[in-house]
């Protein structure tokens, strides 16, 4: 026996009593089964020995006493009862531990291998489910029968983006000199492995067991900072003896689409190609795949190379149909000849004059009834009316491509402010006007932009607020009657209207008692200097806010809404005419006057006798029940009546969610209308968003519907007649 | 401190491995052909080989098939060098139980990697 040093003796009290107090612990706890004090008195007593034994390096008894740890543990998590037989057990425990103490203080070698057999049979009373050694806290392994899934791993590390390394290894990879052990430590080297999970299901039963056979498989999961071509490099010398998966999580497969989405293929790249540019496959597992389909296994030769890479799990199935999207895009690109816009602006000016021409061409025929000119007339207009549709079909473009510009800049921007969004695009395919879409971007980028900076919040706030941690954007554009609708909705925080009311009463926009309906209130968001934001970000907010949006989306002829509930999101609907050239026009007459309206925007036209009209006094009329702001074209221009009609029309014009009347005098039809815009001079005119060139060689004005309505809303809230003009 | 055996019949070979090897922690013992290293060798622990193909007295192969048979060899990793032109020996090789090639010429950096992956320092 060695001499017991002070550290020793202080080790072996220290010991003692806390065993002792375990003791009494358990005593008492005979008759008082549910007090959590004892039990909390009984795991500090074995987890203060079993960390007092690791520093002298007493593995006898750190060995013993962590599985008594973790059963008490689960005695204070409620997962085992604590019983007489128990008490017994744990009594039986706190002796051998002493016993442990002395040998191993002692240093009696034979006495502690004859205690650590007995340890072993105690521990087994336990009928333990948890691996009986103690776990290394760098290095977790625990063992499962049952092969785990990469699902059921992905699940406990949904947020990070990592590689799930599967190893399966053949029966002479340990007479091949391969160890799996130094593989998982070279990893380690490369990045950070997060679990190991070793599954021995493949094992033999021991009878029959080769020991020098390998049976084990392994399920890594691994974080770091390489692409798959690296970590595949590690298993390089156990490609023979390994069946080898390396699978990316949610999150890198994701980065793959993102990456292929912003690469740019040439027409004849590949499936693997592609694939391999942006390191979604490896050269080897390229190689192998094309193999398999080229080889004899009659399964695979028929398959396409995507479908093989899915079927043997080398890329997610979402990541192959991005890179084919992307391929067909390629395909059709080279399909296209690129042609300035300057000379299609000019073909579709030339088709304008056109179209002019043959209006004028019908006027004269029909003014000296040229009955044998008719048919030939005719066949001209139609063909004239493909060649507009035609040539206007020739600057339109899909909104795919505007959209997924923004997918780098809601990656860029989430990383820069932490927060975790995720960018849904819908209705990419949705055509418009070249011009449009290229005025369109900078209203957009500023409105996505608010949303990822003040819309959505960062992840404990979302999480605080019961929402989940990843915010949602959706850009949406789908057609409707003519126009193109674009939505950029977000699930963030939402305006506050209250804010906004605060604000736009002290900039004196509203009066203090004015009475404003929800919508009214999210609309003063649109009014200058309603930066709803204290604090200018530099993303957004840098005093170019919503109003400049509007200006730019109405000098398009176009219309923003905004609708949003505090704590939900918000959704900003922007509506766009589809092109701005020529245009579908119904022509109205006012006194001596020719109006254009576009035509997608006519509900219907009713005719209202002269009786039943004089008794709507005020700005309003009720259609069928329907009340419904109007406006009369003759009081609104200000044009005197020289002869006045017994007939009026009422045309019901829509726009987005907004329907009004407009009072005229005559019915002219449909009419082909070449847009003119105004000269500079009369850009400011209220109502009139252009010109049009009739066939007579006369002049049409067309209406700016949209101005037209705000105008009459505004007009018929404010109880007085419409009938004024800037000037 | 893990061992490693050396076999090139090649000295300057020898030197540069053996001054990385040490370099990265490892103990190393060399020899110029199979035949020494199997007298080297004489039943002595180590931890990995590193071969080349052609060597006088005992080429690569055969002394990779000698030293497999022997039992304290038997799962020690092997990395075998060889030249572009050598590749045809690959195959031979691969049935003796040499699973990691080194191509010739190589970097130290490259063959101390070749070497953690299989058994790190």
């Amino acid at each position: 026996m060695s001499a017991t040093t002070e550290v020793q003796k202080l080790f072996m009290t220290e010991t003692e009593e806390l065993l002792l107090d375990m003791e009494d612990a358990l005593l008492s706890l005979e008759s008082d089964t549910e007090n959590i004090e004892l039990i909390n008195q009984l795991f500090r007593a074995m987890h203060t020995i079993k960390g007092a034994a690791g520093i002298f390096n007493y593995n006898a008894i750190v060995d013993f006493t962590h599985p008594i740890e973790t059963t008490i543990d689960r005695v204070r998590k409620n997962e085992l009862k604590i019983n007489s037989t128990l008490i017994a057990l744990l009594l039986k425990c706190k002796d051998h531990t002493w016993a442990l103490v002395n040998a191993s203080v002692a240093e009696d070698e034979l006495d502690l291998t004859s205690l650590m057999i007995q340890s072993q049979n105690i521990l087994a009373e336990f009928n333990l489910s948890e691996p009986i050694s103690p776990a290394l806290p760098s290095c977790p392994q625990p063992f499962e029968t049952q092969p785990i899934s990469p699902e059921r791993i992905d699940e406990r590390y949904t947020d990070s983006g990592h590689w799930l390394i599967s190893l399966d290894f053949k029966v002479d990879a340990l007479r091949n000199g391969l160890d799996p052990l130094n593989f998982i430590r070279y990893l380690q080297q490369l990045g950070q492995v997060l679990e190991v999970i070793c599954l021995s299901n493949r094992l033999p039963a021991f009878e029959v067991c080769d020991f020098e056979s390998c049976f084990l498989s392994y399920r890594i999961v691994f974080s770091g900072d390489c692409s798959k071509e690296q970590i595949e490099a590690v298993f390089e010398f156990a490609q023979d003896d390994c069946d080898i998966l390396i699978l990316p999580s949610q999150k890198i497969s994701e980065s793959f689409q993102n990456l292929i989405d912003e690469l740019n293929p040439s027409e004849n790249q590949r499936l693997g190609e592609i694939l391999l540019t942006i390191g979604a496959i490896t050269e080897r597992e390229l190689t192998k795949s094309l193999n398999l389909q080229s080889g004899h296994i009659p399964e695979c030769a028929s398959k396409k190379l995507g479908e093989v890479l899915i079927a043997n799990q080398l890329v997610d199935q979402p990541v192959v149909e991005q890179a084919l999207k992307k391929q067909t895009q390629a395909r059709e690109q080279a399909q296209t000849i690129r042609v300035d816009s300057n000379r299609l602006g000019q073909l579709i000016n030339l088709v304008g004059e056109l179209v002019t021409a043959s209006a004028a061409m019908r006027v004269m025929v029909d003014k000296y009834h040229l009955l044998d000119a008719n048919d030939q007339v005719s066949s001209v207009e139609h063909l004239v009316q493909e060649i507009r549709e035609n040539a206007l079909q020739l600057r339109m473009v899909q909104i795919g491509e505007t959209f997924s510009r923004f997918r780098r800049v809601v990656r860029d921007v989430s990383n820069e402010l932490g927060k975790q969004i995720e960018l849904t695009i819908q209705g990419g395919e949705s055509e418009l006007d070249k011009i449009v879409v290229e005025k369109i971007n900078d209203p957009l980028t500023h409105l996505v932009r608010n949303a990822l900076d003040h819309g959505i919040e960062l992840p404990e706030q979302r999480i605080s607020k019961g929402k989940s941690p990843t915010g949602h954007l959706m850009l949406n554009a789908y057609h409707d009657s003519g126009h193109i609708v674009i939505e950029v909705t977000d699930d963030g925080a939402g305006l506050d209207p209250e804010r906004i009311r605060r604000k736009a009463e002290s900039l004196g926009v509203i009066e203090a008692n004015q009475v404003l309906s929800h919508a009214e209130i999210l609309r003063l968001a649109f009014e200058p200097g309603l930066s709803t934001k204290e604090k200018a970000s530099n993303l957004s907010g840098r005093g170019v806010g919503m109003d400049v949006v509007k200006r730019n989306i109405e000098a398009l002829r176009g219309s923003v809404e905004l609708d949003s509930e505090l704590g939900k999101g918000t959704k900003v609907t922007i509506t766009l005419p589809l092109t701005l050239a020529i245009i579908d026009g119904f022509m109205v007459g006012a006194a001596n006057e020719n109006y254009v309206i576009p035509l997608n925007m006519v509900e219907e036209c009713v005719e209202l006798n002269q009786g039943e009209w004089h008794e709507q006094q005020k700005n309003y009329i009720s259609l069928r029940g329907e009340l419904m702001p109007f406006i009369r074209l003759t009081s609104f221009f200000n044009i005197s009546q020289t002869n006045q009609h017994k007939r009026e029309s009422l045309v019901v014009v829509r726009f987005g969610r907004s329907k009004a009347g407009i009072v005229v005098d005559k019915l002219f039809g449909e009419q082909q209308t070449v847009i003119k815009p105004l000269g500079k001079m009369f850009q400011h005119l209220k109502g009139l968003s252009g010109a049009t060139i009739l066939g007579t060689g006369d002049i049409a004005l067309i209406l700016d519907i949209q101005g037209l309505i705000t105008e009459v809303s505004i007009g018929a809230k404010k109880h007085h007649h419409v009938a004024m003009i800037d000037d | 401190m893990k061992k490693i055996l050396v076999v090139d019949d090649s000295a300057s070979i020898r030197h540069v491995v053996s001054i990385a090897l040490r370099g990265a922690g490892y103990e190393v013992i060399d020899a110029c052909d199979g035949k020494d290293a199997l007298n080297k060798l004489n039943g002595e622990k180590i931890n990995l080989i590193i071969s080349d193909v052609n060597m006088p007295n005992m080429d690569g192969i055969s002394f990779l098939k000698e030293v497999k048979k022997h039992p304290r060899y038997k799962f020690t990793p092997v990395i075998m060098l060889t030249t572009e032109a050598g590749r045809d020996k690959m195959e031979e090789g691969r049935m003796a139980g040499a699973k990691a090639w080194v191509v010739k010429p190589f970097q130290p950096p490259q063959m101390l990697d070749a070497v953690a992956k299989l058994c790190l320092p």
